[in-house]
């Protein structure tokens, strides 16, 4: 047993460590980015990801009960909550912004996919 | 093996920028980030001339104590009294702090018998296992009727500040910017109509299990407005107004606070004459037992949901 013990520390720490290091880029990215989209994106990436890795390590340490479960509806609700209003933001800025075109490019879909993968990055 | 660099070519470490940053030589974000300065306010010359008008017309037309001797009286007196107020109110206050009694002495008059009694008589009293919920819905029904007409009160005074006429809408379609939100959002509309319901539902179990888990008619109340605010973002008025409009605001908020004030008063009368109070008091830990604890968390619940949906209503478009 004691190696499964073992296994299950590994598994937490990779879980908590790996979210807090999202964490971290997520700051760093806030304060990083030039343009606000880019920063959104930064942010909402690190609540979802970030937040997720923690509560799925802290899961993992706290075993099979309640509260497990409970930290799991969390992630749930963080993972409709967030990307949504990151998006309802990103929305807003679009709508009320008249010289968003001059920091970035739009394309259509199919477009984008058109262009290949590698390039949908810097769309 | 240290060596001296040039200035050129230090000016390109980490070290430089990082002590530069340190001594707050130069803010890192200026020129790299979006952001505006702010702008000096500037006054235009009209303004300061039609103020300067509208003062010496209200000193000579209203208040002309050059003359009004009863007005110069007054101006003198009111002076002479909010100086004096003031004066007594700040020493009546330093007498009373200087009379407190320190914090932790054992004989002090707040460590009497009713917080032991909340503790020890609460369930037995009430019928309420969350002991908190028990107090400020029993021992203390009366504290929070205050507190739900100050909902009330205040939900009333915003209505009168922005409430809109809808005659008045149709007339201003031109200037009125309030239907140039973004609407009808395919992902907020899919998100909402799976959130919606199981927020309705938890705020519904909070009221409901106010008296025996943590929660109340506050917390509940507050979770069913945002679940209601979260569907008009997603869906809009029209469709809110399908099931939510103003009669059933009407309606669910006195309905409330009579049934409230009706419960309270009929509870305390029977308590402060010793009679038999007709609410029973339960089986503590069941869902319906608390006596009045769960009637009262509910009407409170739909108070605080009616509440904070109105307030979100009335700012965003001056109506329910």
């Amino acid at each position: 047993m004691a190696a499964l013990e073992w296994i299950r520390f590994g598994l937490v720490v990779f879980f908590v460590l790996f979210g807090v290091t999202i964490f971290f880029l997520e700051i760093f990215g806030v304060y990083r980015f030039k343009f606000v989209l880019n920063r959104m994106q930064v942010a909402a990436t690190g609540d979802t990801l970030g937040i997720g890795s923690c509560l799925v390590g802290l899961m993992i340490a706290n075993g099979w009960n309640a509260a497990s479960a409970k930290m799991a509806f969390v992630i749930v609700f963080l993972w409709l909550a967030s990307p949504v209003s990151s998006h309802v933001i990103a929305r807003l800025e679009y709508t009320t912004d008249d010289e968003l075109l001059d920091n970035c490019r739009m394309v259509t879909v199919e477009e984008a996919e058109a262009e290949g993968d590698d390039e949908n990055g810097d769309i | 093996m240290s060596r001296i660099r040039k200035q050129s070519e230090y000016e390109k470490t980490f070290a430089f920028r990082f002590f530069r940053w340190l001594g707050g030589e130069k803010d890192a974000f200026v020129g790299n980030m979006e952001m505006q300065p702010q702008k000096e306010y500037v006054e235009e010359e009209a303004t300061i001339e039609e103020r300067m008008k509208d003062r010496k017309q209200v000193i000579a037309e209203a208040y002309d104590d050059s003359h009004n001797m009863e007005l110069r009286f007054f101006n003198v007196l009111y002076k002479i009294f909010s100086i004096v107020f003031c004066v007594a109110l700040v020493f009546v206050l330093i007498l009373t702090v200087s009379h407190l009694p320190a914090v932790g002495d054992p004989d002090r008059p707040t460590s009497n018998i009713v917080s032991e009694t909340y503790i020890t008589d609460g369930l037995k009293d009430t019928g309420a296992v969350n002991i908190v919920t028990g107090m400020i819905l029993s021992y203390r029904a009366f504290d929070t009727f205050g507190e739900t007409n100050v909902l009330f009160i205040a939900t009333c005074c915003v209505m009168i500040l922005l409430m809109i006429d809808e005659d008045e809408i149709k007339k201003n379609k031109e200037s009125n910017d309030r239907g140039f939100e973004p609407k009808n959002d395919v992902i907020l509309q899919v998100v909402a109509r799976f959130l919606v319901p199981v927020i309705f539902l938890f705020g519904i179990y909070i009221i409901l299990n106010g008296h025996i888990s943590p929660g109340g008619g506050f917390s509940g109340g507050a979770m069913i407005g945002a679940g209601l605010i979260l569907y008009v973002a997603a869906f809009g008025f029209e469709k809110t107004e399908k099931f939510f409009n103003e009669h059933v605001y009407k309606v669910v908020k006195v309905t409330a606070l009579l049934c409230y004030g009706c419960i309270v008063t009929y509870y305390f009368l029977t308590g402060a004459n010793g009679l038999e109070c007709l609410i029973p008091l339960g089986e503590a830990g069941k869902i319906l037992s608390g006596g009045i604890t769960l009637p009262i968390n509910i009407f409170v619940g739909s108070e605080v949901a009616c509440t904070m949906y109105a307030f979100y209503a009335l700012f965003r478009r001056g109506g329910l």
